[in-house]
């Protein structure tokens, strides 16, 4: 059989982001991989010390549409640890309510996208339907279907009118019987596991030696989750289970996504119910000493983390963050070889691939 | 069950679910971050939206003849973050629902939120500052009386005067 290497991308592979392969493949099979990253360097680590830490609120929300919130959240979390701001309460449950529905919105959207690549394109209409009630509640509840702006240095921007809650609640509700029927098609649906199923194989123990995070860990049998292990916000005070598959394909990976959204209607739901009354944000100018911290969060794709140097003045000295597709994307050098040509996209967007925030 | 059959007889029953927008009315739901707009009499001019907004599209500066400042907003440049109407101390910027932005090239620099505050002179001195704010002694005391009232006319330093008088 003949060895041919065929290029992949870099436009237009699984998802409109630029990424590119040289995917060597014998036959139809796919025998070995090489990832070209950096067509999308935008140059922000520069920007953001170029931009005071107000301004930054804003620009690292603009570092990826779909985990937009986790960046703001976690940077104000980074800023807040240098300057000992303790947020009021009210503010720990709402920037949790803002972080679960941008992760419904984005998981259902990776749903989507599984079922636009195999070819499933009524399933994938449908999908985007059921996420267009999570686009409509975030438009309501904070003015933007994807830039939620919730987040601010010492709490939130936003807060919750009883009329908004009882909005919300209504929203979650008519969430949760399309979800069930969609996820008994991925799971049960015979055309969706034929192509899903063994497909994208990262055995437990390669997922640990790549230290891949979020739901392509816990596809893979890893119960790591940051919002457990190290509880932030308000996570400590709600109880909610980690989805863990031992599937380690496709189907597994989509099924935890899957179950997330499911866990993520349960979290607000405790949030709202108990949400203390207070301010919801600090009623000062912050000043920030020089210093540094760390602060990390769960993304929809995995653990999100931010290192941040400061140095009295109100410009950060250095910002840095690792993104879960980082380690992610390293992965597919085990996913990929054994495959068939025709999942090569299938697999990529399996990880959920963010490159607009890994090559910022 | 799994057959999707159901679930697409369902849809195609429901009918289209997009919005006829151009041609008809769209969700606009109330809150919606669109554009901005200022309000020159509420303006103290302290310049926090000016500091906090990330793309830099809101400038103050004095006017050439010194008669007043100027605010400038590029709707173009405007992310709708709506960081400078949370830092407003007196909500002279907000964000309205109104998002449309359309407008032809030749009008491309032209596309702004404009105000002006012009000064006053100092009823004492006849300095000119920036007039205080209504909405400003309101953030600051809990009820303005007279005597507060007065202290508005006076520039800084004519009020510290009368303050240690």
């Amino acid at each position: 059989m003949s060895t041919y290497t065929i290029p992949v991308g870099p436009l237009h592979v699984a998802l409109e982001e630029p990424m590119y392969f040289r995917v060597q493949v014998e036959g139809e099979t796919i025998v070995g991989l090489d990832i070209t990253a950096g067509h999308v360097h935008r140059g922000m680590e520069f920007l953001v010390m170029r931009r005071n830490i107000y301004q930054n609120i804003t620009l690292t929300e603009r570092l990826c549409s779909l985990c937009s919130n986790n960046h703001p959240f976690t940077y104000c979390m980074a800023l807040e640890k240098i300057a000992g701001i303790e947020i009021p309460e009210r503010a720990e449950y709402l920037r949790v309510i803002a972080d679960e529905i941008k992760r419904i919105a984005s998981n259902l959207f990776n749903a989507a996208m599984l079922a636009h690549i195999i070819g499933f394109d009524s399933l994938f209409m449908h999908v985007m339907e059921i996420r267009e009630i999570v686009q409509d509640t975030k438009e309501t509840i904070y003015g933007n279907r994807m830039d939620l702006a919730a987040n601010c240095i010492g709490g939130v921007k936003y807060d919750l009118s009883d009329e908004k809650i009882k909005y919300l609640m209504k929203q979650i509700d008519r969430l949760k019987k399309p979800l069930e029927e969609i996820i008994d098609i991925y799971i049960n649906n015979k055309f969706v596991r034929a192509r899903t199923e063994g497909v994208g194989i990262l055995p437990k123990e390669e997922a640990i030696r790549y230290g891949v995070v979020g739901p392509v860990a816990r596809g893979s049998g890893i119960d790591y989750d940051v919002r457990v292990k190290s509880p932030y916000a308000a996570y400590d005070k709600i109880k909610f289970n980690v989805h863990v598959e031992n599937g380690c394909d496709v189907r597994a990976r989509a099924i935890v996504r899957l179950r997330e959204i499911q866990e993520a209607i349960n979290i607000i739901e405790q949030c709202l119910k108990k949400l203390p009354n207070g301010p919801t944000c600090i009623d000062y100018l912050p000043e920030i000493p020089a210093g540094e911290a760390v602060a990390k969060s769960e993304a929809p794709r995995g653990e999100l983390i931010y290192y941040l140097r400061t140095n009295g003045t109100d410009m950060p000295e250095r910002l840095k963050w690792r993104v879960p597709t980082y380690m992610n994307w390293e992965a597919l050098n085990v996913m990929m070889p054994g495959n068939k040509v025709s999942d090569i996209p299938l697999i990529i967007s399996s990880i959920d691939p963010c490159i607009s925030c890994t090559e910022r | 069950m799994s057959s999707f059959l159901k679930i697409a007889i369902r849809n195609l029953l429901k009918g289209p679910s997009t919005d006829p927008y151009p041609f008809g009315e769209t969700f606009v739901p109330k809150g919606l971050r669109g554009k901005i707009k200022y309000n020159a009499k509420a303006c103290v001019a302290c310049r926090m939206c000016e500091h906090v907004c990330a793309g830099g599209a809101i400038q103050i500066r004095e006017v050439a003849d010194k008669s007043g400042l100027e605010f400038i907003l590029w709707h173009n440049t405007c992310a709708f973050c709506g960081l400078c109407e949370h830092y407003c101390p007196t909500k002279a910027i907000r964000l309205t629902e109104d998002y449309h932005t359309a407008h032809r090239q030749e009008d491309k620099y032209r596309y702004v939120e404009k105000g002006f505050i012009k000064y006053v002179n100092c009823a004492r001195c006849a300095t000119p500052m920036v007039p205080i704010a209504f909405e400003l002694l309101n953030v600051a005391h809990d009820q303005v009386n007279e005597d507060i009232e007065k202290l508005r006319h006076l520039c800084p330093k004519c009020r510290q005067e009368r303050a240690l008088r």
